[in-house]
């Protein structure tokens, strides 16, 4: 099968299960179902954003969450002030892909674990700086948590969740996704056959960084209140990174895995031991990178070749 | 018959006599205390194949990557079709149509054989499926038609050089650099590249090719640009190129030529 056909059928397979999750508002009884679920499709879109420009151009960014909190603030603060929701989130994104366009070209004249401390550096930055402007915690007005209602919400992640799957299953087989896969797999050599790297890596962080400020602005609009600097709070990068590491990096099912099976077993050992998820959680990054660099994806392959060597 | 500039990449047709297509004039780098290349002057002519040899060290690979636009010279300039290429980056010189391999093969590993080598069709077609149906003709051209949808990490060390070759095929070159795509391989594999870049070249395709070895260079080469310590130090036909005593001396060093006898 060629690798065009398999992720058409990854494309389907997934946007066919997000379609029967349309229903879930019509059977679900509990709000606690609901709110679940969106974590999730949040997630994946998070997760899926991250997996452009990581999974993809190869490039780790590590200030992933600057663009989701600047997705949120903006997004959040129109939507306050009386603009469509939609309309709040797409401005959000203009936001976040304008100011990547901005610090992308410098960024990008630091290569490999200097892009990746420079990307978490300039997080930070906006982190402290948000944290330093707006202490107070952002709450929505009386009128508007009277009339919330958690299905909007929810379909509104449902959307952004099949926008990311198809964005990036667009993107994969694509001219821009295979010379990004080129500059990730060997920047010298990619340049050698008439890949321009530097605008395809801009293209990546432009489209990277819009869906994280979408899904930022999913995440202004969910909640009743917050902390605004929490949305730029670093969790955000590493969740995503965790996700996609787990699903499989640089291939289009692979963050939709993850952030299911991330989120499945943060609520679960966050239950029982509090805080102690996240050592569990740092010792699973550490052994899916030393043990399977691609993921459950790979774990896959490598159970079916074991399963094929079983047989003969 | 005047026709007007060639806007595509293709070659024009060819005139009687050889078109200056590849020049470079007094090209030199340093890095820190070696002089890799020192005012190195060559050509290429449309159509031709030229070799570059030397001992390891000389400035082969340096040179390459001068020209191909890797590495920015300290000195000199090439000039390509008629074009300055000083300043391009490495895309820029591939998209006027000189296109390189690399010594050490650098495969796209976690993608399908196919997709590498499409990579460098959807330089020239923007069409996803144009791109795919020229890469997978490049691929049956090189025989490597059977593996185009295997993952190009699994292929073997003849297999890859192949790929190197496809994947610079494929950017549709007007002349193609090629550094030791025979290193390492059998007879018989040696005798098949001869045999695919003599293909190439009668298409109109002009070829430098760096190579150690030796019988490819001597039944392929219509000249021969020796190197040693980064000049040039003869240049010529191949055979009075291998009778030349500066050359033995290079390849040998002078006390084996003072104790050969005579």
């Amino acid at each position: 099968m060629t690798a065009a056909r398999r992720e058409r059928a990854w494309a389907i397979g997934i946007l066919a299960g997000l379609g029967g999750l349309a229903f879930l508002p019509l059977v679900a009884r509990r709000d606690d179902v609901l709110n679940f679920v969106f974590l999730i499709l949040l997630s994946i879109t998070l997760a899926q954003s991250w997996n452009i420009v990581a999974g993809y151009a190869g490039q780790v960014n590590l200030g992933h969450a600057a663009f989701f909190g600047l997705g949120a603030l903006l997004a959040r603060s129109l939507w306050i002030g009386g603009t469509p929701i939609v309309l709040a989130m797409l401005a959000g994104a203009a936001l976040a892909t304008s100011f990547a366009l901005v610090i992308g070209a410098p960024a990008f004249r630091l290569r490999g674990a200097y892009f990746a401390i420079g990307t978490l550096a300039l997080g930070e930055i906006l982190r402290t700086t948000v944290g330093n402007v707006l202490p107070e915690i952002s709450t929505l007005p009386t009128a508007t948590i009277a009339g919330y209602r958690l299905a909007h919400r929810y379909y509104l992640a449902l959307a952004l969740a099949a926008v990311s799957v198809v964005t990036v299953a667009a993107l994969a087989g694509s001219r821009a996704g295979l010379g990004m896969q080129a500059i990730r797999e060997d920047e010298p050599a990619a340049e050698a056959s008439g890949v321009g790297a530097l605008r395809l890596k801009l293209t990546a962080l432009a489209l990277s960084t819009g869906l994280a400020g979408l899904a930022g602005g999913l995440f202004g609009y969910y909640h009743i209140s917050y902390y605004p600097s929490h949305a730029f709070s670093p969790t955000w990068t590493f969740d995503a990174l965790l996700m996609t590491f787990i699903g499989g990096v640089g291939t289009l099912h692979g963050p939709v895995l993850g952030a299911i099976l991330y989120i499945v077993l943060k609520e679960y050992l966050a239950v029982r031991w509090v805080d102690f998820h996240l050592l569990i959680f740092g010792a699973l990054f550490i052994a899916i990178v030393l043990l399977l660099p691609g993921g459950l994806v790979q774990a896959a392959t490598r159970g079916r070749r074991l399963f094929a060597r079983g047989e003969v | 018959m005047t026709a007007p500039a060639p806007i595509s990449n293709r070659p024009p047709t060819r005139q009687a006599g050889q078109a200056l297509l590849l020049d470079v004039v007094g090209l030199s780098k340093r890095f820190g205390g070696v002089q890799a290349v020192k005012d190195l002057d060559f050509t290429v002519a449309e159509g031709e194949i030229v070799a570059l040899i030397g001992p390891n060290g000389a400035g082969k690979t340096t040179a390459f990557a001068l020209i191909s636009g890797f590495l920015t010279s300290d000195a000199g300039r090439v000039t390509f079709a008629g074009r300055d290429l000083r300043g391009l980056a490495p895309h820029q010189v591939n998209a006027l149509g000189l296109a390189r391999t690399f010594q050490i093969m650098r495969p796209f590993p976690r993608l399908t054989v196919v997709r590498n080598v499409m990579i460098a069709t959807l330089g020239r077609h923007a069409d996803v499926a144009e791109a795919e149906r020229r890469a997978r003709a490049v691929l049956d051209e090189l025989g490597l038609g059977a593996k185009a949808d295997r993952p190009a990490g699994g292929l073997t060390l003849a297999e890859r050089k192949r790929l190197e070759l496809a994947r610079a095929l494929g950017t549709e070159p007007r002349l193609l650099l090629l550094d030791e795509v025979m290193s390492g391989l059998t007879d018989a594999e040696t005798e098949r590249i001869v045999e695919l870049v003599r293909a190439i070249n009668r298409r109109g395709i002009a070829i430098l090719l760096i190579e150690h070895v030796m019988r490819a260079v001597m039944s392929l080469a219509q000249r021969i640009v020796v190197l040693n310590y980064g000049e040039r130090i003869a240049e010529g036909r191949p055979e009075s190129v291998a009778n030349d005593p500066r050359v033995i001396e290079a390849y040998l060093g002078d006390e084996e030529v003072a104790r050969a006898p005579a």
